[in-house]
């Protein structure tokens, strides 16, 4: 009997400890399925890549085509000079001198200049209209001043107040500018457009730029280009290149915005042999050698300002 | 107990979260590094390096122009092998005086890329000691610095190991210029030319006669590990193959064969020579003990296996054979066996020589009635042609396996000539000698 008695207790609690395990194992489910759901949840496809115009050429054919070539043949005159002779304006500000200026504010601004007398212009032709606006105004104006007689005579008082006031304080009669329809012309900015910079020091000419994903901080491909020919210049690779496999020097240089050395390159490699060292240490002088790197555009500082560089030997083995 | 699991608690925590951050830095430093755009260059200049190369600073000497001579050999040399390009000294802004001591921006401002300064002097017991130094301009440090002392008859040599360890350091590779070339020295009209065994140092100078010009001589080969030189000589009727010492001038024949033995080459050891040894109308290739003079036979074809050259780890041997109908290069092991084939391009292929570096084959080719030197990898792969023309042959590699020298005979009343062309064919050039020279072969590396 002790012996079930104590099997039924033991049963209670197992069967207690059981639900509450079970709860537990629900909470957790629940808890690890809805975070299952919102995280693993299908999102909308979208391009990781800021947008990028397409060239139909590619990079290197572009720049090689207008890098130009010096036994290319002579082109034919170009038809530009038939159409006359090009005036380029170098001078913003003479070029704002030079075009006549009828800015809105200024027609305000500038003082009326003395007609000359012109004995002409000066008798004024007879108005019809006008002198008949007249008659009927000074037929009005007794009957005006025989009712204000009238009104006035019971608080004199309050009138003469009100016109020491007025006297004390003459209005200035302020000339309102007056909108004229036929002046619209006068009123659009008519100087030479000038104008480099949108917003800011520079233009940013990052293509991609207006999207939701866009990025304006990458180094475009013709940068790349031009960099990596404007290094090709200055790299003296050693000639003796092992037999054993391939070699590539990584480097990491740091650039100011002026464009040159930040501090000196790093070479992320130890060299294991004269080959090596002597290698690393001709990138090294490729890079300083070739500064300033003016083929990076300022807006894009940000994407330039660290650059990693790979040097590949290969084709310099012998 | 429980403050102290709680204080451990805390440590745990402290530390975690201490490492937790370390790594969000690593993980921040690396990404940035990663963010960094890679751009890779694939291509480089071709051009000579220039450097600058001012007169060695003088002291005491015999011949006050000696300290102006060494740097001149010093830069015949670099610019010689097509590597260098030294700077006209008219355009030098700083003057040397102190060989520690550089403005590294008067450099620059003439696009020099490397400096060589030094001091000659005669030294208290007579002998010329030199010292240099070699900046790297750009870098605006020092790169390598030596001293040499020898006897003041051998101040040539001075230059040439200065100009082996500024190659050294700027290329990584071994240098070649303190080095000797034996060669045949070729006097006299077309009909009765005499031809003699020479030396000389590799840019031509200090010609040094090993024979009289009494037989005719051939096929000279340097020893790789001695003064020696074996070579062909019909001194006795029969030409046979010969070994000179060229310090005391001791001469040997190499074995007792009865019949005509030629195209002897040493083994990359110094102690075995491998040759030809004529039977009827074959020729078979034999390889000699010095030392026991046994003899074992490599080939045993029914045609004519010649010119037989050691890989320079001994493993395998090229030769060139007509068994297939005409001239083409083989390859087999040091202890002959099958021999495969590996020129196949028209033409016929001779004279191979293999690199001291192992990578190449240098080779002459013959066709369309013009003679080439190109070199291929052991395999047959990457054929390259060096020089094209009438009438090159004979080539033979620089110590450093970059340079191949030949000769070009452009046939009529003149004679041949001594050129090298580097393993890129780009830079090609004459070698001074004082009459007509054929058949060079380079010396190691001197000791």
């Amino acid at each position: 009997m002790s012996t079930g008695r104590t099997i039924s207790i033991g049963g209670a609690s197992t069967s207690r400890r059981d639900a509450w395990t079970f709860g537990v194992s629900i909470a957790v489910h629940v808890v690890v399925l809805g975070w299952g759901a919102l995280t693993f949840a299908a999102r909308p496809l979208t391009s990781e890549s800021a947008p990028l115009p397409i060239d139909i050429i590619t990079v290197s054919e572009f720049t090689q085509l207008t890098a130009g070539s010096k036994t290319a043949p002579k082109a034919a005159p170009p038809i530009a000079n038939a159409l006359g002779e090009r005036k380029p304006v170098d001078d913003a500000a003479a070029a704002v001198a030079k075009t006549d200026v009828h800015a809105a504010t200024d027609v305000q601004a500038t003082e009326p200049t003395p007609p000359k007398p012109d004995k002409k212009k000066s008798e004024p032709q007879p108005d019809l209209i006008a002198e008949a606006i007249k008659k009927d105004l000074a037929k009005a104006e007794p009957k005006k001043a025989e009712q204000k007689s009238e009104q006035k005579k019971p608080d004199t008082k309050a009138e003469k107040k009100v016109e020491a006031k007025a006297e004390a304080k003459p209005a200035p009669k302020k000339e309102q500018p007056k909108f004229d329809p036929r002046q619209v012309e006068a009123l659009l900015d008519k100087r030479t457009p000038q104008r480099v910079a949108a917003t800011g020091n520079v233009v940013n000419s990052a293509v991609g730029l207006g999207v939701p994903n866009a990025s304006g901080k990458e180094l475009s491909a013709s940068e790349r280009d031009a960099f990596a020919r404007h290094l090709h210049k200055c790299w003296i690779a050693p000639p003796g290149r092992p037999n054993d496999g391939k070699i590539l020097v990584p480097v990491t240089i740091r650039l100011k915005m002026d464009r040159t050395l930040a501090a000196p390159p790093q070479v992320e490699m130890r060299a294991t042999d004269a080959y090596t060292r002597a290698l690393m240490e001709s990138t090294v002088r490729a890079i300083i050698a070739c500064q300033p790197y003016t083929m990076f555009s300022l807006p894009n500082y940000e994407s330039w300002k660290e650059l990693g560089i790979d040097f590949d030997p290969d084709m310099f083995g012998g | 107990m429980r403050s102290l699991e709680l204080t451990l608690s805390r440590r745990r925590v402290l530390a975690g979260a201490a490492g937790l951050s370390f790594a969000a830095a690593a993980a921040g430093l690396w990404s940035r590094v990663r963010a960094a755009p890679r751009i890779t260059i694939t291509e480089g200049n071709m051009q000579p390096m220039p450097i600058a190369l001012p007169d060695f600073v003088g002291g005491g000497l015999p011949d006050p122009a000696m300290a102006r001579s060494v740097t001149q050999i010093i830069t015949a040399n670099l610019q010689r092998s097509g590597l260098f390009a030294p700077i006209d000294q008219a355009a030098y802004i700083e003057k040397i005086t102190n060989i520690d001591q550089v403005r590294f921006p008067d450099w620059r401002q003439i696009n020099a890329q490397a400096l060589v300064t030094g001091t000659l002097s005669r030294q208290p017991d007579g002998r010329l000691g030199a010292r240099f130094r070699l900046w790297d301009v750009f870098a605006a440090q020092y790169l390598d610095g030596k001293e040499y002392s020898t006897p003041p008859d051998n101040w040539r040599r001075i230059a040439h190991l200065i100009s082996d360890a500024i190659y050294e350091r700027l290329t990584g590779e071994k240098g070649y210029f303190d080095s000797r070339v034996v060669f045949i020295d070729e006097s006299g009209s077309k009909e009765r030319r005499v031809k003699r065994l020479a030396i000389m140092d590799q840019d031509g100078a200090n010609v040094r006669y090993l024979t009289r010009g009494d037989d005719l001589v051939l096929t000279p080969r340097f020893s790789p590990s001695s003064q020696e030189i074996t070579y062909m000589s019909y001194s006795q009727g029969q030409p046979r193959v010969y070994l000179l010492n060229i310090e005391n001038g001791q001469r040997e024949v190499v074995g007792n064969f009865p019949n005509m033995t030629f195209s002897p080459r040493f083994a990359p050891d110094g102690q075995r020579v491998i040759m030809s040894l004529q039977q009827g109308g074959n020729a078979n290739i034999f390889l000699m003990d010095l030392r026991s003079k046994a003899t074992t036979r490599l080939t045993d074809t029914a045609a004519i296996d010649t010119a037989p050259s050691f890989s320079p780890d001994g493993s395998r041997i090229c030769f060139e054979s007509d068994r297939g109908g005409r001239q083409q290069i083989y390859v087999m092991g040091a202890n002959g066996g099958p021999a495969q084939r590996i020129s196949f391009s028209d033409g016929a292929y001779s004279t191979p020589v293999w690199s001291p570096r192992g990578d190449y084959i240098a080779f002459t080719k013959q066709a369309q009635g013009r003679f080439a030197i190109g070199i291929m990898k052991p395999d047959g792969s990457g054929e390259r042609i060096l020089t094209d023309g009438y009438h090159n042959e004979g080539p033979t590699f620089s110590p450093n396996g970059r340079v191949v020298m030949f000769f070009r005979d452009p046939g009529g009343s003149a004679g041949p000539s001594l050129f090298t062309v580097d393993v890129t064919g780009r830079n090609e050039q004459r070698v001074p000698s004082p009459s007509y020279a054929s058949d060079p072969a380079w010396s190691p590396l001197l000791r």
